[in-house]
């Protein structure tokens, strides 16, 4: 009898496969601690990896093996090749695209954000954002850090705001000199320095705390300017919307 | 079918594609706006504002811009101008700007004394008796028994109206104010050595200095702005080098590199020490000595070897037991101040209220004319104001005792005949005697010489060395006080107080340390029936019979008039116009046209348009020969030397969060908790007296006493204590020292011998 061994021969395949997938997954994610990989980087990898072993499975049991299989392995092949691996890919994806949009580098991929940047990299600078950048009091993402507030409504907050950032840019529709709109949120800064001695003492601190803590005062107001100040950055004037496509 | 002739329509393209998704984007903002969701796609304020104006601050000589938002007529929320010198910084003050409008002590209405009792009364009872007080003293006594007494927070057109109407109308020299206890030895010390006074430098020259000498300063709490500017280039170029002459370890003390503990009074000898040392060392710029400077002990001249024989009293060994410092320090600041690429100077009232205040002024200016430390970006010798309108209102105006406008003085006839042509008043109107400085005319009311006086915008009770002395006489003569805030020290001792309207309520120009006139615009409406000091000064002038002298009444106005007296001098100004003032961050002067930008830098040929030379490095254009002098100054014994009964030496000073007589501040809830009643006293010193910390203690000296909590502590060195000034409560002021400079009569406050006692409980 063929039918049985050809079912035996695939669904062996299929776990093999699977234990292979768990063992690479764990092996990886075991090689990425020790080499300090993120777990961006290892679900990049592995939705990568999901994305071609789906395509690739697809195409071969479709036009290939698709005789040679039970209706139940067949069912089982379509679920990991159109849903299982697809979702991981997914997950993979929008965790890169999360993570990839926290970088500097993301932020300044909109060139009105270069002078933020540029300052943030200068040694000599003695904004606010340069010197947690370049003391390493924030290694990386600094943009991101400052600019979300912590918890999970920070985080859908500062993605809304990125995505208004992108289509401002892209639609020409920034306002020159860009501007922080609202109030800056200072849990942001104490959520660090509150618990330091050297800020409790500080008197000021203590008369403002209340308007503090509302936002109702900045910590800005007397630390900042986080960034170079608009006449201190050059201008980017936006293309606008409406004006003639001619420019 | 279409016609041939009708352009077929084309696809879209990326670019109209992307404008498209913008106009949706754009209208999804607008629905958003307009559905009340705008949360859902922008950041909100925590603080709704309806309009941002551009300000300045209220507060102190730093000057920061300020951007005021304003809702329903009212001041909600005051923030930093990224635009202004300040870059959007404020400091706690600066930051409550939005909450002294409406403190619960605002007056709203005229208060005359009856039966010894302050009633409320119209503005018509008010000014009505006023002027007679003011017309009958004059008539039967004379004008200079009458006098004002101003403030360097009154807006330039008040001021200088105020100086107009005494000296052009009522024909008086007793105008004076606040300021002559602040900083009139920077102006005597700055006058006497460059021929006109404020600085040559601005706030700028800080990003390029390589090395701070700052004395009598405590920057951090007093101009925490100008400090954080300091910090910044600290942190750009950490070789900066941060010298800290000051007595107690003060926050800025603790963030220098060489802090020098001085003993107070002693500063003439430790800056002597340093010239020396500049000499020893080849330090001293030669072509400076040989092109453009000459010297002078008093009435005398001399040369740069007099002086050379004059410092040899003055080594550093020599010095050092005075002065409370070791040798081998004083010649490291020396050597740092003399070899850093270029030194600038920062000091305020430590230096400028001592008994020798101008000769301490003449002397670091000096350190900088030796070295060369001057005129190039980053050297230069800056004294910071103590008000916000100190510099323009008072000292630029000439609204003092000795001086008239625009840096003439009262005791020189072509001066006097100047300003009575601008003034369009008679030849000898202008009295050629020096009124009364602060001192003497607070003296002068007690010994009933002096029988009226208008006090505008500031406590004189309160403020005054030896405040006890002097309040007798103020109760006893007329008093009229005109100030936002009641009761103050001051106005529980008037016979008339006039409800005043303040900072946004009444808008006009300010100026600041560096020279920057800028403006405070008018866009909130005072409380009550309060009015703007310069309304009080134009009934006053029409009640007294004065009007046609004061011809602008209106600020903008008396900014062209002051503007035209001043374009003939040093001081021309005649570019900064209201105009150009709303629209930027203000200006620094000389700007002799609309056109100018300003000037950083005066005195260097090519940067300062008042100079008429091509090339050079300096033009001290204000001196006859355009030579800078050095003064040569001797140390004195203190004025009012420790004994067995006064061992202590007491300076005082401020608090970050307050200011001054906490007639602003004081009221504030936010600040409620902020200590201004403490006295720092040495372990040591403590331990003698039996003192624990937080025990009252009583404070004698040879003028009063006054109660403080003792906090006991290193930072003030041993034999020495100190005091902020700011209580009213607690009144320190009643114990320090009223000896005057003898050049610019501003008093001792820094150098007073006391002793310290717990008091018995």
């Amino acid at each position: 009898m063929t039918m049985p061994d050809t079912h035996l021969i695939w669904r062996s395949a299929l776990y093999v496969g699977i234990v292979l997938l768990i063992t690479a997954w764990f092996s990886q994610a075991w090689a990425a601690t020790e080499a300090g990989v993120t777990t961006t980087e290892l679900l990049r990898n592995a939705s990568i990896a999901a994305a071609i072993l789906a395509i690739i499975g697809l195409v071969l049991i479709e036009f290939v093996f698709r005789e040679r299989l039970t209706r139940s392995m067949y069912h089982w092949t379509l679920f990991f090749g159109l849903l299982a691996l697809p979702a991981l890919a997914v997950l993979g994806a929008t965790d890169t695209v999360f993570e990839e949009t926290k970088t500097v580098e993301s932020c300044q991929s909109c060139h009105v954000m270069d002078p933020f940047v540029d300052d943030l990299r200068d040694d000599e600078s003695a904004t606010l954002a340069a010197r947690h950048a370049n003391k390493g009091w924030i290694p990386d993402t600094q943009c991101y850090q400052c600019h979300t507030t912590y918890g999970a409504h920070g985080t859908i907050e500062g993605k809304r705001d990125g995505f208004r950032h992108w289509f401002h840019y892209i639609t020409g529709t920034w306002p020159d000199p860009i501007e922080y709109v609202g109030s800056y949120p200072n849990v942001n800064c104490t959520d660090c320095h509150a618990g330091t001695r050297s800020f409790r003492e500080v008197p000021s601190h203590q008369a403002l705390a209340v308007e503090l803590a509302a936002d109702e005062v900045s910590c800005t107001s007397c630390h900042g300017p986080a960034h170079p100040t608009p006449a201190e950055r050059p201008s980017f004037e936006p293309p606008g919307f409406l004006s003639s496509s001619s420019s | 079918m279409p016609d041939d002739s009708t352009p077929i329509p084309h696809g879209l393209t990326r670019r109209e594609l992307l404008k498209r998704l913008g106009v949706l984007a754009g209208g999804s903002v607008m629905a958003g706006s307009l559905s009340g969701c705008e949360a859902l796609w922008y950041r909100q304020p925590a603080i709704d504002v309806d309009a941002w104006h551009q300000g300045v601050c209220r507060f102190c000589g730093t000057g920061c811009g300020v951007k005021i938002g304003i809702q329903d007529g009212l001041v909600v929320d005051v923030k930093g101008d990224p635009d202004a010198h300040n870059r959007g910084r404020l400091c706690i003050k600066g930051i409550l700007n939005r909450d002294i409008l409406y403190v619960e002590d605002r007056l709203h209405h005229p208060l005359i004394r009856h039966n010894g009792e302050l009633q409320e009364a119209s503005w018509d009872d008010a000014m009505t008796l006023i002027a007679e007080r003011f017309r009958e003293s004059i008539d039967d006594y004379g004008a200079d028994s009458v006098a004002f007494y101003g403030s360097g927070q009154l807006f330039t057109e008040e001021s200088y109206t105020a100086n107009k109407l005494f000296k052009a109308g009522i024909g008086t020299n007793n105008i004076d104010g606040n300021p002559r206890l602040c900083m009139t030895s920077a102006a005597a010390g700055y006058i006497s050595v460059f021929g006109a006074d404020e600085p040559m430098g601005c706030y700028e020259d800080i990003d390029h200095a390589d090395c701070f000498f700052i004395t009598g300063s405590n920057t951090h709490d007093c101009h925490p702005i100008i400090w954080e500017r300091v910090m910044d280039r600290k942190r750009s170029r950490p070789g900066t080098q941060i010298i800290v002459v000051d007595p107690r370890e003060t926050p800025t003390a603790r963030r220098a590199d060489i802090h020098l503990p001085l003993t107070p009074g002693t500063d003439v000898s430790l800056y002597n020490a340093m010239i020396h040392e500049f000499i020893e060392n080849d330090f001293i710029d030669e072509e400076m000595v040989e092109d453009y400077l000459t010297f002078r002990q008093g009435d005398a001249e001399r040369t740069f070897e007099d002086l050379r024989a004059h410092v040899s009293n003055y080594r550093p060994e020599d010095v050092a037991d005075r002065c409370g410092l070791s040798a081998r320090r004083i010649r490291e600041a020396a050597d740092v101040f003399a070899s850093s690429g270029a030194t600038m100077s920062l000091w305020t009232m430590g230096l400028n209220q001592q008994a020798q205040g101008t000769a301490c002024n003449r002397l670091v200016n000096a350190m900088h004319l030796l070295t060369g430390h001057i005129g190039r970006p980053g050297a230069t010798p800056f004294s910071i104001t103590g008000q916000p309108n100190a510099g323009g209102g008072i000292r630029d105006t000439g609204s003092l005792a000795h001086a008239l406008p625009a840096g003439r003085v009262v005791a020189n006839p072509e001066h006097r005949a100047e300003m009575e042509d601008h003034w369009g008043v008679e030849r000898g109107t202008i009295s050629p005697e020096r009124g009364y400085h602060a001192v003497e005319l607070f003296e002068a009311m007690r010994t009933g010489d002096v029988r009226c006086c208008l006090v505008m915008c500031t406590n004189p009770a309160h403020s005054l060395p030896g405040a006890e002395r002097y309040r007798e006489g103020m109760e006893r003569g007329f008093l009229v006080v005109a100030d936002s805030v009641h009761p103050t020290e001051t106005s529980k001792l008037a016979d008339v107080v006039l409800p005043a309207a303040m900072w946004t309520e009444k808008g006009g120009v300010f100026s600041q340390s560096e020279r920057r006139y800028h403006i405070v615009p008018k866009i909130t409406e005072p409380p009550g029936d309060a009015r703007s000091d310069l309304d009080i000064i134009v009934e006053l002038a029409d009640r007294l019979g004065y009007g046609d002298l004061i011809t602008a009444r209106e600020p903008e106005e008396i900014w062209e008039e002051w503007k035209a007296i001043a374009a003939d001098s040093y001081y021309n100004f005649e570019g900064i116009t209201y105009e150009r003032m709303h629209e930027q961050p203000g200006l620094l002067w000389p700007c002799p046209d609309e056109d100018h930008p300003g000037t950083c830098r005066r005195y260097v040929p090519g940067e300062d348009p008042m100079s008429d030379r091509d090339e050079g490095r300096h033009d001290f254009y204000a001196r006859p020969d355009r030579r800078a002098v050095i003064w040569l100054h001797d140390q004195n014994p203190p004025s009012d030397p420790p004994t067995d009964e006064y061992p202590l030496i007491m300076t005082t000073g401020r608090v970050l969060e307050h200011w001054h007589t906490a007639t602003l501040t004081g009221p504030l809830a936010q600040l409620e908790d902020i200590d201004i009643e403490f006295l720092e006293i040495h372990p040591q010193d403590a331990r003698r007296r039996n003192i624990n910390d937080g025990d009252e203690v009583l404070i004698t000296s040879r003028r009063g006493e006054a109660t403080l909590h003792a906090r006991i502590t290193d930072k003030v060195p041993l034999g020495t204590v100190f005091a902020p000034f700011h209580s009213a409560r607690r009144m320190i002021n009643r114990t320090v020292n009223d000896t005057v400079d003898p050049f610019s009569f501003e008093p001792e406050f820094k150098v007073s011998a006391v002793d310290v006692q717990r008091t018995i409980a």
